[in-house]
């Protein structure tokens, strides 16, 4: 496996098991910069550990670069959201390059990103920054006046949701007035943008150098519920497309490190319209998929491509080819539980006997009163198949979607 | 990798594997695997097997790295049942870890600091203390309630039951009934329980001394005589009594008298029998309760009023109390004059709807037995088994010491108490000059929550107690000293000295001149130190209690009864414990014995240095001491170590 015997450190911003176990496995020097709470367990470990809170504003970035630079570290990975800008300043440190942090935001400001992306000819939905409720009301009003719509005619949806929060968090479906005035002041400013109707699926682009060394189409069955990895072959057949668009966003945002994480609807046509993207770890177990359908790990997969120093030969040598490759389907379905109180766990024989079913993770909490729900956040369970045929693979992601698995 | 092909044997070997390569960091992610694949394999007997081979690995893979079973030799056996009954994970880890118990038990894996024996003895004791899981009830209700990880749970002691010997079961199950009946409680529920889950186990084939035992414990709360043996129920056995002889019917009460002076514990046919002689020959009533010489002459004295006692408290179902009987009477209690008075009150007590409300359980109010009559039940009891009462579940182990001490030294306070509270559900004391009234007052100790799993002197007194108790604490919160200093000798009364000493600086909460607490102790309590001064009354002191490895757990409130030399020649502490389970292992081999060693019923014990050892606080009198100084160093130095080694490490020593 790659070995950097510059001595220099790989800092992984953001406390994560995986990408520390991947980064401890590719025997590089490695510092882990998370919350203060991980101290005892990363010395108790041998990990080396910065201490930091993520949470505080921006300005103290110069002092963790400082501390990072003492450390020799050459680059900074990024691996959840909140994290993205704080690699972008340490980055843009380390690299004396302060137009690596500006991009960093670019991925951080949904508005700005959506305008980014319109500039460069991608194509997008309409969309607006709300700064008030009556921003709200404006935008779902001219945007169904635009559709021709007549009074008493049903409203197209519009979409609002946070400028800075990762997937699904904060997310709102608006259809009319009441929905409107459910939303709190602290939801603003937000980002607002019509509806796309098309089938949704994100890709998972490991760059290197600018250039695309991996691209993953990962097929969404129910957004926030279940996806699998490779795409069936239906929405593989437009993959050249897909390609060429990942790679207009790579150009466009200048992105010449790390990996992407863009979401995309495609029309039955073919047509491609960009909903937004992530410079970080995917959610829904995406990286898991394509550890078990392809064999690489996909956490060094983006920490190789986030040095610049690694060698072409090196990253040709670790990635598989795209779909050919892959040794099955691989899915997860996020289960939530629909019951206030859990009183008990329900995983039919059926299921566990599926030769599809690999494995599952739900117990009966400790605490058996169900959490409130966050966007997509806090699943209680996740359900992972694997198997030969994506169509057998929609169907018991779509099945067991339903399913009352906590009761 | 194809998976079709994997059973879920294999797949949890290769889980197991995983986890093994995984480093320490990483364990947490692969242990989720694991448990879920032994979850599967746990739901058939074939599976435990499985995981049984397998558990040989489970310490090197890392199935329970960094968590609380991480170190087998430092587990306890009275968790490992709560363990077992809640839903979720733990529940699996606990089913593993029996499984790594089980492997080193049968020497098929060797542990580094726990043996083949240790192991053994802890599942024995795990099963003796879960007899529930070992012989579930049959009901289809009961399963169906108790859900899968209960159904699995007893799989995993069926399983177990079949490795172990039964006889090592049976033994410990006989030494834990001994171990609790020896203290002579109040409340025998728990033991009763225990007793009636043994049954079962008299049936397989167990050794035939350990199988005596456990038909003598069996016979005392069900039918200890000829007579009772051949009845079919109490009715029946009642009328047969008519037809008797009387020689029969005086061995008959020889017979019942002499179950409960071995076991302490009562059948309901004693309770039978003690009324139909109350009304047919009162005479036999001394033989009945086996009375001592002083007992049949305070019976002989008070005929008419142990008659009415009788008559309204003493039932099948509150047979319990005749043993408090017997005891009260061989007490002599009823020949001091207030006594009796007293008593006869409460017969006729008018007693508040909520103070009903709390004594009459549904058993109770089904077989028409009155308030009152639990009342007096409960009151003797306590009168005649003063170390018997319990706090139960209680963190009121200060209101459990007050009732024990009154019922020892303050009868006349106690009925006066009981009294108020039954009556009028309110109780008052003076505090330095100013009066508390119960009623009054919001929370206690317990928050104002008592678990009613108490006697019936308790369940009257504790929720009073308790909270004049907390007022009293919160009265000296500012006095930079600890409150018990003046708050003891009001709550309790004048037989607590009003010297006192706390060993912990409640500003810095460190521990302070510990040598000169010991010293202290020694001149004051210690028969060689001391001038000779003896304890006249129970002197409440704060201990701190440690388990089994010696750590810390909590402070807990004990007063020590009397301080003599045992059978061989050296002084022990005999103290009373409000817990009724005296016999826990308190680490570094201090292991509070209740018989043996010289102990009066319901007493436990120590050697004096083991005690002190533990102590934090005490009560004394400065006008009866002899000289710190005459205390060598050596008996201060060993007492700091074991003190240090202990409790002492949650606290910071001021040198």
């Amino acid at each position: 496996m790659a070995n950097n015997q510059d001595g220099k450190v790989t800092a992984i911003l953001g406390w994560s098991l995986p990408a520390i176990e991947a980064i401890d496995k590719l025997d590089r020097p490695y510092v882990v910069v998370g919350p203060p709470s991980f101290q005892e367990f990363a010395d108790k470990n041998g990990i080396q550990f910065i201490p930091w809170d993520f949470e505080q504003l921006n300005e103290r970035s110069i002092e963790l670069s400082e501390k990072l630079a003492a450390l020799n570290t050459k680059v900074a990975v990024p691996i959840y959201e909140e994290t993205v800008e704080w690699a972008g300043a340490v980055n843009a440190y380390l690299n004396d390059d302060p137009r690596i942090f500006n991009r960093s935001l670019l991925l951080r400001d949904k508005g700005l990103m959506k305008r980014k992306a319109q500039m460069a000819g991608i194509r997008v939905g309409v969309f607006e920054e709300a700064y008030t409720k009556d921003d709200v009301f404006r935008f779902l009003k001219r945007m169904n006046e635009a559709l021709i719509k007549m009074d008493g005619d049903v409203n197209d949806p519009i979409h609002v949701k946070p400028l800075n929060k990762a997937g699904t968090v904060g997310h709102r479906l608006i259809r009319d007035a009441h929905d409107i005035d459910l939303m709190s002041e602290q939801e603003f400013p937000c980002l607002m943008e019509s509806h796309l109707d098309g089938q949704e699926f994100s890709c998972e682009a490991f760059i290197h150098e600018g250039k695309i060394m991996f691209l993953n189409i990962t097929e969404y069955v129910q957004l926030g519920h279940s996806n699998f990895i490779p795409a069936s072959p239906a929405l593989e057949e437009w993959r050249p497309q897909i390609h060429q668009e990942v790679q207009k966003l790579v150009d466009a945002f200048e992105i010449k490190y790390g990996v992407i994480h863009p979401e995309y609807f495609i029309a039955a046509d073919g047509t491609l319209n960009f909903g937004e993207v992530a410079a970080r770890v995917p959610g829904g177990h995406i990286f898991e998929l394509i550890e078990r359908a392809y064999g690489f790990s996909a956490f060094q997969a983006q920490i190789l491509c986030s040095d610049p120093e690694t060698a072409q030969e090196e990253l040709q040598d670790f990635f598989p080819e795209e779909v050919t490759s892959a040794k099955g389907y691989a899915g997860s379905l996020m289960v939530y539980p629909r019951v206030k109180l859990i009183e008990k766990l329900n995983v039919p024989e059926e299921l566990k006997s599926n030769p599809y079913f690999e494995r599952h993770d739900m117990f009966i909490p400790v605490t058996s009163k169900v959490a409130e729900r966050v966007g997509f956040g806090n699943h209680y369970g996740t359900i992972f198949f694997f198997g030969q045929d994506s169509e057998k693979m929609r169907g018991l992601l779509k099945q067991y979607e339903k399913y009352d698995f906590y009761l | 990798m194809g998976t079709e092909t994997m059973s879920v044997a294999e797949k949890f070997q290769a889980a197991l594997e995983s986890l093994q390569q995984a480093k320490p960091f990483a364990k947490s992610m692969y242990q989720t695997n694991v448990f879920q694949l032994a979850i599967e394999l746990a739901e058939t007997d074939e599976g435990l097997d499985i995981l049984y081979q397998q558990a040989p690995m489970f310490d090197e893979a890392g199935v329970f790295h960094s968590g609380p079973w991480e170190d087998a030799s430092k587990l306890q056996p009275p968790l490992v049942g709560g363990s077992l009954k809640v839903k979720g994970v733990n529940s699996i880890i606990e089913l593993l870890s029996e499984m790594r118990m089980l492997s080193i038990a049968k020497g098929d894996y060797e542990h580094s600091s726990l043996s083949q024996e240790e192991a053994k003895s802890f599942l024995n004791e795990v099963l003796a203390l879960n007899l529930d899981l070992l012989f579930p009830p049959e009901t289809e209700a009961a399963r169906v309630e108790g859900g899968e990880h209960m159904q699995r749970a007893e799989r995993l002691f069926k399983y177990l039951g079949s490795e172990l010997s039964y006889n090592a079961i049976a033994d410990k199950i006989v030494g834990e009934i001994e171990r609790l009946t020896v203290q002579r409680p109040i409340m025998v529920d728990k033991i009763k329980h225990m007793i009636v889950m043994a049954k079962n186990m008299v049936d397989s084939n167990i050794d035939e001394a350990v199988k005596g035992s456990l038909k003598k414990f069996q016979k005392a709360i069900d039918a200890p005589t000829p007579l009772s043996e051949e009845a079919e129920g109490i009715r029946e056995y009642q009328s047969s009594l008519r037809n008797m002889e009387a020689s029969d019917l005086e061995s008959e009460a020889k017979s019942f008298a002499s179950s409960i002076r071995e076991t302490g514990l009562v059948s309901p046919y004693h309770a039978t029998f003690i009324r139909f002689i109350n009304r047919a020959d009162p005479g036999l009533i001394p033989a009945a309760l086996g009375l001592s010489e002083t007992g049949t002459a305070s019976f002989n004295q008070q005929k008419d009023l142990v008659h009415d006692i009788i008559l309204l408290a003493i039932f099948p179902q509150t047979c319990q109390a005749i043993y408090g009987l017997g005891k009260m009477l061989d007490r002599g209690v009823l020949t001091q004059d207030p006594i009796v008075p007293a008593l006869r009150r409460l017969l006729e007590l008018d007693i508040h709807q909520r103070v009903k409300r709390v004594l009459l359980k549904p058993e109770f109010r089904k077989a028409g037995i009155s308030a009152n009559g639990i009342l007096v039940a409960g009151t003797i009891s306590a009168l005649g088994q003063p170390l018997g009462v319990g706090q139960g579940l209680n963190p009121t182990c200060q209101s459990a010491r007050a009732i024990s001490l009154w019922a020892q030294h303050g009868i006349g306070q106690l009925l006066e108490n009981i009294a108020r509270g039954a009556r009028d559900n309110d109780i008052d004391m003076t505090f330095e000059g100013e009066v508390i009234h119960s009623s009054e007052l919001e929370d206690g100790v317990a928050g104002g929550d008592i678990h009613q799993d108490l006697d019936p002197v308790s369940k009257v007194l504790v929720p009073h107690l308790d909270k004049i108790y907390n007022e009293m604490m919160k009265k000296t919160l500012l006095r930079g000293e600890d409150g018990h200093k003046w708050v003891n000798p009001e709550f309790y009364g004048e037989w607590i000295p009003r010297g006192f000493l706390n060993l912990i600086d409640p500003i810095t909460g460190y521990v302070t001149e510990f040598d000169a607490f010991v010293r202290l102790f020694y001149a004051t309590h210690h028969p060689d130190y001391n001038e000779g001064y003896q304890l006249i009354y129970p002197n409440p002191v704060g201990i701190y209690i440690t388990n089994v490895h010696a750590s810390l757990l909590g402070l807990h409130a004990v007063s020590i009864q009397r301080i003599a030399e045992d059978p061989s020649g050296e002084y022990r502490i005999y103290f009373y414990n409000p817990n009724n389970d005296s016999g826990q292992n308190w680490g570094q081999g201090i292991e509070p014995s209740v018989a043996g060693n010289g102990e009066n019923e319901g007493e436990a014990s120590l050697p004096f240095h083991q005690f002190v050892s533990r102590m934090y606080a005490f009560h004394y009198n400065p006008y009866e001491q002899g000289d710190t100084y005459m205390v060598e160093d050596s008996i201060v130095e060993e007492i700091k170590n074991i003190a240090k080694e202990s409790w002492g490490e949650s606290y910071t020593w001021a040198e």
